[in-house]
């Protein structure tokens, strides 16, 4: 399957099963900040790798990454990105203690990798039991920095295989004075592999 | 006003003083100047993997260090570098994340810094200068004028290394 030459059928198809997988998470964060999160409509881009930190404000902005496998039946890259202010307003959230600026500390970086444990669980179960596919979260790894650097170790490993990404990107942010500021980037990038399976599953298969 | 000239993801760009090559947030990835310090002409590329899979035709030959330095030599020579003067300088070739399973393999960071050394060997191009590996990004500036490349950290306040 290249990702290049899917239809407009199969783009709809993942868009759909990534809303509710995302609608999942999205009920988990608000739960956990205590504030409703709104969400946006998943954007489900075929991209040059080469492209991807653009996406992300340029490639020197400063950003924590919260990177998880997918293993099970589907193998991919789970991929949160938050802007540096925004993580440390959800650590801040979270802990009920201000977050200091310059380096994250030990609390607020692994609060951050639980905040992507939750968050990608809930997304792999929405889409798991929707799919009939086991799909199992490996533990988070976090890197703070510039958002190149984060993002290329994590497309590395698809560009073994090709040159582009399957993205399914989504955006959240709260509501009301507190959490208007916790903004995050999700991204599912799928193996090539696996995408043909899970449209095999979904009925988009050409 | 210098040429500031960005090179992505799996680019290649090769430039005349005056002029300056950048390539923004290296993590795993690492950038290989070429230059010839008599012509001030060098090259830069922004390389993702030590070396293709077997015999698969490359297409995108700045994807790999080993492909990407040959193509650059090349292309340098057919402008008019001597290859006997050509230096080089690599940066980036860190481990963002720590790896899931330890040693069970060096990560992609660490097999490309090797790559880009036996390569650079190899074709008997001497490595002048290296920043490489640790667990933080970098962009990497060559500025074609003098050869010189400024390494520009973030993480933990901005530092500035001259190579």
């Amino acid at each position: 399957m290249a990702f290049g030459n899917l239809t407009e059928d199969q783009l709809d198809a993942l868009k759909e099963i990534s809303n509710i997988g995302m609608g999942h998470a999205a009920t988990a964060l608000s739960q956990m900040i205590g504030d409703t999160v709104l969400l946006r409509v998943p954007k489900v881009t075929v991209t040059e790798i080469a492209e991807v930190p653009d996406f992300l404000g340029g490639a020197e902005n400063l950003v924590v990454g919260v990177t998880l496998k997918v293993l099970g039946d589907a193998r991919g890259r789970i991929l949160l990105i938050f802007p540096t202010d925004s993580a440390r307003r959800l650590i801040s959230g979270l802990l009920a203690q201000p977050e200091e600026s310059g380096d994250l500390s030990d609390l607020g970086i692994s609060t951050l990798k639980e905040v992507g444990n939750i968050l990608a669980s809930a997304y792999l179960n929405a889409l798991g039991s929707l799919l009939h596919l086991t799909l199992i979260p490996s533990i988070p790894l976090l890197a703070h920095d510039m958002a190149g650097a984060v993002v290329d170790s994590v497309l590395i490993e698809l560009s073994e295989v090709g040159d582009l990404a399957l993205m399914v990107e989504t955006e959240f942010h709260g509501r009301g004075p507190r959490a208007a500021a916790v903004k995050g980037h999700f991204f599912l990038l799928p193996d090539p592999s696996s995408l043909e399976l899970i449209l095999d599953v979904v009925g988009g298969k050409a | 006003m210098t040429e500031r000239q960005r090179v992505g993801i799996a680019e290649i760009s090769i430039a005349r003083a005056p002029g300056l090559l950048v390539a923004y947030g290296l993590g795993s990835c690492l950038g290989i100047a070429l230059y010839d310090y008599q012509q001030n002409l060098g090259g830069l590329a922004h390389t993702l993997l030590p070396a293709p899979h077997g015999k698969e035709v490359v297409a995108r030959k700045a994807k790999f260090v080993a492909t990407a330095i040959e193509s650059m030599v090349q292309d340098l020579c057919g402008l008019g570098a001597g290859s006997e003067r050509l230096t080089a300088k690599i940066v980036g070739g860190a481990n963002m994340f720590e790896p899931l399973q330890p040693a069970v393999r060096d990560g992609i960071g660490s097999r490309n810094i090797m790559a880009a050394r036996e390569a650079l060997a190899e074709m008997q191009i001497p490595l002048v200068a290296e920043d490489v590996g640790g667990n933080f990004g970098r962009t990497m500036e060559f500025d074609l004028d003098t050869g010189q490349v400024r390494v520009r950290t973030i993480r933990g306040g901005t530092r500035l290394t001259i190579l």
